[in-house]
């Protein structure tokens, strides 16, 4: 088991009427990559924008490092911390080279330093030929690009990501997601998205965040095998006869959940090998005309759908 | 009317001065940075004097 | 220290590329200059125009010197206040409203050095503006019209930054709560108010920071008035909304909407 960097209990923010976050706890291991999974609205930013400093929790707390101390240890760890928001903004008047010394400065790097190292992460999100423009002349793809690079400036042990690619065409995307790729196990890595996709493509963990609450959490491989059922899949012809037959599936006692629609079944259950000959069976008898019949598994994915359409 | 050219012309000057700042900084600017189209603002500050050029520095530029 | 040296450096390497350093203290300039030469030439002017009898005409005459330079600083109250406010309404407010606010701030482990940079930026262009300005004025004055005494001048130069420094000054905590443009109007409406009040109600308000103008003027026209209070009220508004800023900034660091 390795150290936790960040420990988050009972975190809460209320705004005005509304309660963004409602008590939520995780820990962040050191090295590992999380994805803060969740539709719109689930208050993914709210909590980065807690752990960032930016907004101070109405209630809970949030660790750093493994002291356990709170306060002053707090205060040293928020310059440990790389953050992008999901809309950077940046002063047009400076140059991408001039925001990134800024930026170093103000975490603490001397003056030499925070050139080389400005110069350095310029070269890593690929913006070295245009170091020295005004950044009011970037496009938004370089303006993300500089956001990371940003984050990353001041060499953080850990960097949280508010929705990163969101904004991206493809191959801005595929550039990102590399140089995630590459800094997993040197950061710890805390991102933000909507999309299960992103989060599969580069973490090894996800906490999924529905309405303010954490609705699931763990490594995403056991997720997988704890979501993997036995799943099958009907589509019959148009008729009235299908249509009766489909509509009277969710009586059997080996279906565990169904999905009925006009032509179409999705079923989740139990015994696989039951289910098949008895549906078959059924049928064969009731001269269902079938047009596909499929056997398979239920993913991370029908998961994610059922527990953000509820 | 005695004029005394020699504190006449530094006022002359400093207008000239104000205006061309302003202009350097509406040409040096990206379009999208300016509000309205940039040919109007160059005929506000040839025209509007000392005013002209204080209005185009005010509130001719959005904020980055 | 260091890290107000950061946050000043920006903020004048900021002010440069948007060319304030030319623009506010050549404004400043030319009005504190054309105020002497307008008033020296006003009744040649009317003379020459032929509109006014010549007998009312002879009564305008060119006033003193002390009188010039007082009227420079009229001029200083309106176009000149209206120019450091509008040109200082987005140190604050447009670090929220842009929301670069959300990336330096996760960075700073205290703001109160980033305000007095931002503070201490404005006070630079403002003092060398109207420095400049006043000087200016002082300078055609003497030459058109007549010498000036040193000591009344520069005893109501300084009073008069000070009645200058604490209004652009509130730009900042209204700047943390407000748009910059609705900072800046609360800034000149709350100026006028003291101000007028100040006048209205002198005896119970002598502390108050709004009588600087006043107090300046009368420096110059031969009064020997006492500013201490107000003079001092000026300088802990000045730090009160400093602190202020610094307090709300961190509270609210970004638009609502964000």
């Amino acid at each position: 088991m390795m150290e936790p960097v960040l420990r988050i209990h009972n975190l809460t923010k209320h705004m005005g009427s509304l309660t963004p976050v409602k008590g939520i706890s995780f820990n962040l291991e050191r090295g590992s990559c999380t994805a803060l999974l969740g539709p719109n609205g689930a208050g993914k930013t709210t909590t980065l924008r807690m752990l960032a400093g930016l907004l101070s929790p109405s209630q809970g707390e949030i660790r750093y490092g493994n002291s356990g101390e709170t306060g002053a240890d707090n205060q040293r760890w928020q310059k440990r911390i790389g953050y992008l928001p999901q809309y950077p903004k940046f002063y047009g008047w400076m140059s991408g080279l001039e925001y990134l010394i800024f930026s170093a400065k103000l975490s603490g790097l001397p003056g030499k330093q925070a050139k080389l190292r400005s110069l350095e992460v310029l070269e890593m999100v690929g913006l070295q030929e245009a170091a020295n423009r005004r950044i009011s002349g970037y496009s938004g793809g370089m303006k993300q690009r500089l956001g990371i690079a940003q984050a990353l400036v001041h060499e953080p042990e850990m960097i949280l990501l508010d929705e990163p690619v969101s904004a991206l065409d493809p191959i801005g995307r595929r550039e990102v997601m590399d140089l995630l790729d590459r800094l997993r196990g040197e950061v710890t890595i805390l991102f933000s998205t909507h999309v299960l996709h992103d989060a599969e493509e580069v973490c090894d963990r996800m906490v999924l965040m529905v309405d303010g609450r954490i609705a699931e959490q763990g490594e995403l491989s056991e997720l997988r095998a704890k979501y993997r059922q036995p799943l099958l899949l009907l589509e019959v012809e148009p008729g009235e006869r299908e249509a009766d037959w489909l509509r009277s599936l969710p009586e059997r006692h080996f279906i565990e959940e169904a999905e009925i629609r006009n032509r179409a079944a999705r079923l989740v259950v139990q015994d696989m090998d039951e289910a098949r000959a008895a549906l078959v069976r059924e049928m064969a008898d009731a001269g269902i005309r079938f047009q596909r019949i499929e056997a398979g598994a239920s993913s991370l994915e029908d998961m994610f759908m059922k527990v953000v359409g509820a | 009317m005695e004029i005394n050219w020699g504190l006449i012309w530094p006022i002359i000057a400093l207008q000239a001065v104000l205006a061309v700042t302003a202009l350097v900084s509406l040409t040096k600017a990206e379009t999208e940075q300016i509000r309205g189209p940039k040919w109007m603002w160059v005929l506000i500050i040839l025209l509007g004097n000392i005013l002209g050029s204080v209005a185009y520095f005010i509130g001719g530029r959005r904020a980055s | 220290m260091s890290m107000f040296w950061i946050h000043f450096k920006k903020e004048m390497l900021e002010a440069a590329r948007s060319y304030k350093w030319i623009w506010v203290p050549a404004v400043f300039l030319l009005l504190g200059v054309m105020q002497p030469v307008m008033m020296y030439y006003l009744p040649d002017i009317l003379m020459m125009s032929g509109d006014i009898p010549p007998e009312a005409a002879a009564l305008i005459t060119v006033p003193p010197p002390e009188e010039i330079l007082a009227s420079t600083l009229s001029q200083f109250s309106t176009i000149g206040l209206l120019v450091l406010v509008l040109s200082a309404m987005n140190t604050v407010a447009g670090e929220r409203s842009n929301g670069t606010a959300e990336l330096v701030l996760p960075r700073i482990s205290s703001v109160l050095p980033m305000m007095i940079a931002k503070w201490a930026a404005m006070m630079s262009l403002l003092i060398l503006s109207f420095v400049l300005g006043y000087a200016g004025s002082a300078y055609y004055t003497s030459q058109l019209i007549g010498t000036l005494e040193w000591g009344p001048m520069l005893g109501a130069g300084a009073f008069y930054i000070a009645w200058l420094a604490w209004i652009v000054t509130l730009v900042l905590p209204l700047g943390a709560v407000l748009r910059g443009p609705a900072a800046a109007f609360i800034a000149l409406g709350s100026a006028a108010a003291l101000t007028m009040l100040a006048s209205l109600l002198p005896s119970h308000l002598q502390w108050s920071p709004g009588r600087l103008s006043a107090i300046a003027t009368e420096c110059l026209t031969g009064g020997d008035p006492s500013a201490w209070a107000p003079a001092v009220s000026a300088v802990c508004f000045m730090a009160l909304s400093t602190i202020a800023a610094t307090l709300l900034l961190k509270r609210r660091p970004l638009l609502p909407q964000a």
